[in-house]
């Protein structure tokens, strides 16, 4: 791959930083509580370890792509966009478009979630799209782990840095919506928004043969469900709340269940007995159930089990359903990429009680042993 | 007593003109072996279509002592007696009061324990008058071990390899060729049982139950072949008991006696092999106090974590059924590199001597099995297979307890094969890779708790 659109949403993130849980519509909030724009440092991050991979780059003016190519000292791009001093989602459809005219292979982007989304908007499979994470929330599966992972990617894209790939792993990953206004009252209301096409990330570590395809994702993620399914099954008595995310959804498919991607659900005996459970509704059924025990995945490789978009499951439900009555998935590949794990749930000694190692189930009657990092700030 | 002397070794005259028999010493007999459709214990008839007569009667001999053939006998003479080590320089590393012997099986031409027992079995078969041996194997020395035994005594030989070390370990492959075997990735299309297996899961990383499987089919529908299987059954255990017989004269020789036996789990032959000499001396009252430990895989933890009950001792649930500590013949273990170690169950007469407390077990993770490894390398030297660095790993501990006791104990272990086709894994553990793999016992006990009973 060689010609490659570039867009940067240059207000990405300013929400998080003051306490918004998103930007969206929220741009003068966000500078009135003294935000500064910082997605430009991320993408710099990763251009300047690609500037050199011998990419012909077609962006946007100004923040929205230029500045950080001259900053990352990367010559020969075309502009094929305008953009106007202060940008909007409308901005980033109309730069898409622009370069699907431009004839670009692949678009790189920086943002978060919105940004993905109005991308996908105009892009839809046609070409693959990658994220360097930049945004508040990142739940969509077009992202890169880090800059550093995204400048990997690119790198493995290009025979001018070094590995010349034979075939370049693309999947279809999932491009979600999250209701921000729902969100920021603490309530997780998501729908899936479309399948884009994304290079598929080999990980850290680079030296490594074993390239994972969509196949093996998908096989592992199968082989779990599977396995906790016939745990369910087999354990009729049991209340099992299913944390967020496309593994734990597959369970309660194999179960015959739907699941809400983003939201806490529960079921037994492979019946649904409560969807996009808040706090109090989880405390209601541990009130009324013998024994409950939640199913919760890792968020790739920076390794949050409990603590990220999770605030549900309270230290509070989590003491009540207790440590040992936790189940973590994750598929091989996300473990790889994931040297630790943390707990983050706001309770420190509650984070300690998980011990040094935890046990993550990563397929049929298979699990990993992954430390637990300690005092992590 | 000369007890900083390094190699301890015997003469060749000295090689053992017996094997020895534990069923002669278990306060019971065994549970017999049950034929997988009958439900009823097996005859030797039952056996025939795919055993010779004389493996058949040692499998299910009473008696203590088994004579060696002198062609036997013969081709051990190749690299037997083996040596035994003083690991001075591990102990002096460890800072150690223990003493560390090792019995260092990795001399002979396959590099492992195995050809102990191929030798004797390909004997047997030729003296039968079988054209050729199938089996299979798991990391690659069992199936050159008897590609190497076959061809002394003009016998074919097909070995069906567990297709994840069939891509590991090339060179064991290459080995098998140039002692005239055939080497088939398993689950492979040639039987009913490997399609079945490719049916359901084509990518599938194969596993030493499916291999027998497919293995035992091979023989049993071919009239000029026999099956020969590398571990778990009594006669693969009495082969094996050189080894031990070996050690406690050598161990004589500088008027020591372990305190402490231990060898790695697969199949349970190697550690069979090193221990049940000592454990006969314990169920007989002449040492009543020696410990036995064996060292199996956290992944794949037969004896710490199995049920002792009945299964079968192949995937397609063709072979008899074995009284022994299982952890579900469906069980496809996580492939780790201790290719050798992936068995669902386990040498029935080892089961029942850790049912009985005789013998006590151990699970290690694969980073704690490549670190002892790698400790063992860079003091004795020898660079080992992963499944012995198990029971180095064992090894290790108790050295260290001992470190922290002061007690001066007596260990000596199994020093099962060398590590030269191992290369591969060593890079892993180097580069970060190796992968901690468990088994979620409470999990899958519930996800078993409304199936059928096996066995039973
Ligand atoms: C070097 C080595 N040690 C140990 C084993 C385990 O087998 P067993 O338990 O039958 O000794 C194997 C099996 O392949 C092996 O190759």
């Amino acid at each position: 791959m060689k010609r490659i659109g570039f867009l940067v949403n240059p207000v990405a993130g300013m929400g998080g930083t003051v306490g918004l849980k998103g930007t969206d519509g929220l741009y003068d909030e966000a500078v009135k509580r003294g935000a500064n724009p910082g997605s430009w440092r991320r993408a710099l991050a990763t251009m300047s370890r690609i500037h050199d991979c011998g990419f012909h780059f077609v962006t946007c003016s100004g923040p929205m792509g230029e500045d950080i190519l001259v900053k990352a000292g990367i010559p020969g791009y075309d502009v094929v966009y305008r953009a106007p001093a202060r940008s909007f989602s409308s901005d980033t459809r109309a730069a898409c478009q622009g370069f699907l005219e431009a004839g670009v292979e692949m678009i790189l982007f920086c943002g978060g979630d919105g940004t993905a989304r109005d991308l996908f908007d105009v892009v839809l499979g046609k070409i693959p799209i990658l994220g360097i994470p930049a945004g508040v929330k990142m739940y969509s599966s077009v992202f890169a782990v880090s800059p550093g992972a995204a400048a990997d990617v690119m790198k493995s894209l290009s025979p001018a840095c070094g590995v010349s790939p034979k075939r370049i792993p693309i999947r279809e990953t999932e491009v979600v919506d999250v209701d921000e206004e729902a969100y920021r009252h603490g309530e997780l209301k998501t729908r899936l928004y479309g399948f884009a096409k994304s290079p598929y990330l080999p990980g850290l570590v680079q030296s490594t043969k074993q390239v994972f395809e969509e196949r093996d994702e998908e096989r592992a993620k199968e082989a779990i469900s599977r396995f906790l399914a016939e745990v369910v099954r087999g354990t009729p008595e049991i209340l099992y709340i299913l944390g967020p995310g496309t593994t734990t959804g597959s369970i309660a498919q194999q179960c015959g269940i739907k699941k809400t991607l983003l939201g806490f659900d529960a079921m037994k005996e492979c019946r649904l007995v409560g969807t996009d459970l808040n706090e109090k509704d989880m405390l209601g059924l541990l009130d009324r159930e013998e024994k409950v025990r939640l199913v919760v995945s890792i968020i790739g490789a920076q390794g949050s089990v409990l603590g990220r978009g999770t605030q549900q499951v309270s230290p509070a439900v989590l003491k009540r359903i207790g440590v040992d009555n936790i189940i973590i998935i994750a598929t091989p590949h996300k473990l790889q990429e994931t040297p630790v794990l943390f707990f983050d749930t706001g309770d420190p000694d509650l984070d300690g009680s998980f011990g040094d190692f935890v046990s993550v189930i990563s397929g049929y009657r298979v699990a990993q042993r992954k430390p637990v990092a300690r005092n992590r700030t | 007593m000369d007890l900083m002397k390094t190699k301890i070794l015997l003469d060749e005259e000295e090689i053992p003109r017996r094997w020895y028999n534990i069923m002669a010493d278990l306060p019971s007999p065994l549970d017999p072996p049950l034929h997988p459709q009958t439900g009823k214990p097996v005859v030797p008839d039952d056996l025939s279509a795919i055993f010779p007569m004389d493996l058949i009667r040692q499998e299910m001999s009473p008696e203590r002592f088994i004579d060696i053939p002198e062609d036997v006998r013969d081709v051990l003479r190749l690299w037997r007696p083996s040596p035994l080590y003083r690991a001075n320089r591990l102990e002096k590393f460890l800072k150690t009061p223990a003493r560390i012997y090792y019995k260092y099986e990795g001399v002979s031409p396959p590099g492992s324990h195995k050809p102990n027992t191929a030798v004797a079995q390909a004997y047997y078969n030729m003296k039968e008058g079988k054209e050729r041996i199938a089996t299979e194997t798991g990391a690659g020395q069992w199936g050159s071990a008897l590609a190497f035994a076959t061809q002394i005594f003009d016998l074919e030989c097909t070995v069906y390899m567990v297709r994840s070390s069939y891509a590991q370990k090339p060179y064991r492959k290459s080995m098998m060729q140039v002692w005239g075997a055939e080497c088939i990735p398993s689950p492979s299309t040639k039987t009913r049982s490997g399609r079945a297996v490719l049916e359901k899961d084509p990518e599938t990383t194969g596993s030493l139950g499916i291999a027998i499987s497919e293995a035992v089919e091979d023989a049993a529908s071919h009239p000029n072949t026999n099956y020969s299987l590398g571990s778990v059954l009594n006669h693969v255990c009495i082969h094996q008991s050189i080894t031990g017989l070996e050690s406690r004269e050598q161990m004589a020789q500088v008027d020591d006696y372990p305190d402490i036996v231990i060898g790695c789990v697969g199949g349970g032959s190697n550690f069979a092999g090193i221990s049940f000499p000592f454990a006969g001396d314990k169920l007989t009252g002449k040492h009543p106090d020696v410990e036995i430990i064996g060292a199996e895989p956290a992944s794949c933890p037969t004896l710490t974590r199995g049920l002792y009950t009945y299964d079968f001792g192949d995937v397609a649930g063709l072979t008899p059924l074995l009284k022994m500590f299982t952890l579900g013949h469906d069980f496809v273990p996580p492939s780790i590199h201790a290719g050798g170690l992936r068995y669902h169950g386990d040498s029935p007469i080892v089961s029942r001597l850790v049912h009985d407390g005789v013998i006590r077990a151990v699970s290690y993770h694969q980073s704690e099995v490549f670190d002892a490894g790698q400790i063992f390398a860079r003091t004795e030297g020898i660079i080992i297979a992963p499944e012995t660095s198990h029971a180095v790993r064992a090894a290790i501990d108790e050295a260290i307890k001992c470190r922290q006791t002061g007690e001066a104990k007596s260990i000596l272990f199994n020093c099962s094969g060398h590590g030269h086709f191992d290369m591969s894994a060593y890079d892993a553990f180097y580069a970060g890779q190796l992968v901690d793999y468990e088994y979620p016992e409470q999990l899958i006990r519930d996800s078993l708790s409304r199936l059928p009973k096996i066995g039973q």
